[in-house]
């Protein structure tokens, strides 16, 4: 429910608490891995990629082998600066462009 | 999802002076408010004839990652932890709902934030209507020199005007609009000339008694008190994929947070019918709620945004840039 600070155990994320509001008849499983196709089209511009996790988390992988495990979206976007070391803003303008292009 | 087994918090918010107790003291004549336990900061001049009148000294927690509208209110949570000890213990009369009035520099979103991130609390209650009381005499003032209320005008689900009476027309009418321009998603009740509305002030229907917003494509409006702080309302044709849509959100509000200052509204999702009403102000996003029926026939998503210093034409090409993500996705399957 913090975009900033991340989730609290055994609370799922808004993000995931919307999927069970508009039961698109997606199976839990097929819905991560559509969050996780989804996030992938986002990171791939900052040469990281991010997998499910034993089905409870995700991990994610810079190129140069640094990992990190992250429990929701949320937790996602903090991560990815930390490992990438610059900020990830979905109103830069290169990366809109990227993504018009993709 | 239903939330409807938990108990409403209302947060009651306004400047100094601007007439939270005595819209509070009216409220509490309503016979939706009979079963209500009241949390005050002050005791103020006006006395509240009530069962259930507790006051709090307001303390903020400051989590580590130092974000304000993050933190935990200690104050709230062990005013609302012994609020529910004492009712589940039958020590006091069954309340059906809260009502925080806040004082008048009071920031919101550590209220909301203790609502919905302490885990106790969380499980037994629920965010209700954030009502902003704002005095029209003075709210020019209040609203150019304090950022506080700034922030109480865009987290007000309804604004209530107050001191109408002693204020010209034309000052209350350039209020009115100057209120419409900084949050058209609330909804507005002018106190000092209309009966006591609890129905409106309590319910939480989303864009009750609001400005048309269907007509704008991407309409701006500017607030000559706030010169960066802006609202505009979105409309989308096309229903969007939700995940597509939380990778966004949850993207803009880690990077832009602190000037997010609002969003809400209805969004029509690929694969449900109805639409899903969503609401977040600064860091803080509400659980998405499903909607049983349009409001209207209009079954667009219509998103209100309240934002400092952001370029919304550019807000809306990355949204719209993420949405596409999805049939980027589907196409390689």
């Amino acid at each position: 429910m913090c975009a900033l600070c991340g989730v609290f155990v055994g609370e799922a994320h808004w993000t995931e608490a919307g999927v069970e509001a508009v039961d698109g008849g997606r199976t839990r499983r097929h819905e991560r891995l559509h969050r996780v196709a989804l996030a992938n089209r986002v990171l791939k511009q900052f040469g990281l990629k991010l997998g499910d996790w034993q089905g409870s988390a995700y991990l994610l992988a810079g190129q140069t082998g640094q990992t990190a495990i992250v429990s929701s979206v949320a937790g996602l976007w903090p991560e990815a600066e930390r490992l990438r070391r610059q900020p990830i803003d979905p109103l830069d303008e290169r990366l809109i462009e990227a993504l018009e292009r993709d | 999802m239903t939330r409807d087994d938990h108990t409403p918090v209302n947060v009651l918010t306004g400047f100094l002076g601007s007439g939270k107790t005595t819209l509070l003291q009216r409220l509490l004549r309503s016979p939706r408010m009979a079963h209500t336990a009241v949390l005050i900061n002050e005791f103020g001049d006006i006395g509240l004839d009530h069962l259930l009148v507790q006051k709090v000294d307001e303390a903020v927690v400051l989590l580590a990652s130092g974000c304000i509208c993050c933190s935990i209110r200690d104050d709230l949570k062990a005013a609302l932890r012994d609020l529910l000890g004492r009712r589940e213990r039958s020590e006091i009369p069954w309340f059906d709902r809260v009502v925080i009035e806040t004082t008048g520099l009071a920031d919101p979103g550590p209220i909301l934030y203790t609502l919905l991130g302490e885990p106790v609390i969380r499980h037994h209650f629920r965010p209700g209507n954030v009502i902003t009381t704002v005095d029209v005499v003075n709210a020019g003032l209040h609203l150019s020199r304090n950022p506080e209320g700034i922030k109480q005008v865009a987290a007000a689900d309804r604004l209530v005007l107050t001191k109408t009476d002693l204020a010209t027309p034309k000052q209350t009418s350039a209020v009115r609009d100057e209120l419409a321009r900084l949050n058209p998603s609330a909804g507005l009740w002018d106190a000092a000339q209309e009966p006591v509305d609890a129905d409106f002030l309590l319910d939480a229907t989303p864009f009750a008694r609001t400005r048309d917003l269907a007509p704008y494509r991407l309409r701006e409006d500017r607030s000559p008190h706030a010169d960066s702080v802006t609202s505009f309302s979105l409309v989308l044709d096309r229903p969007a994929d939700w995940t597509a849509f939380g990778i966004w959100l949850s993207l803009l509000l880690n990077r832009h947070g602190d000037n997010v200052l609002r969003v809400k509204g209805i969004l029509s999702v690929e694969g449900s019918p109805t639409p899903v009403f969503i609401n977040g102000v600064q860091h803080i996003v509400h659980p998405p709620q499903h909607l049983e029926r349009w409001p209207t026939d209009d079954h667009r998503s219509r998103i209100v945004f309240i934002t400092r210093d952001i370029d919304h034409t550019r807000l809306r090409r990355s949204l719209e840039a993420f949405c596409r993500l999805r049939a980027a996705e589907l196409s390689e399957a």
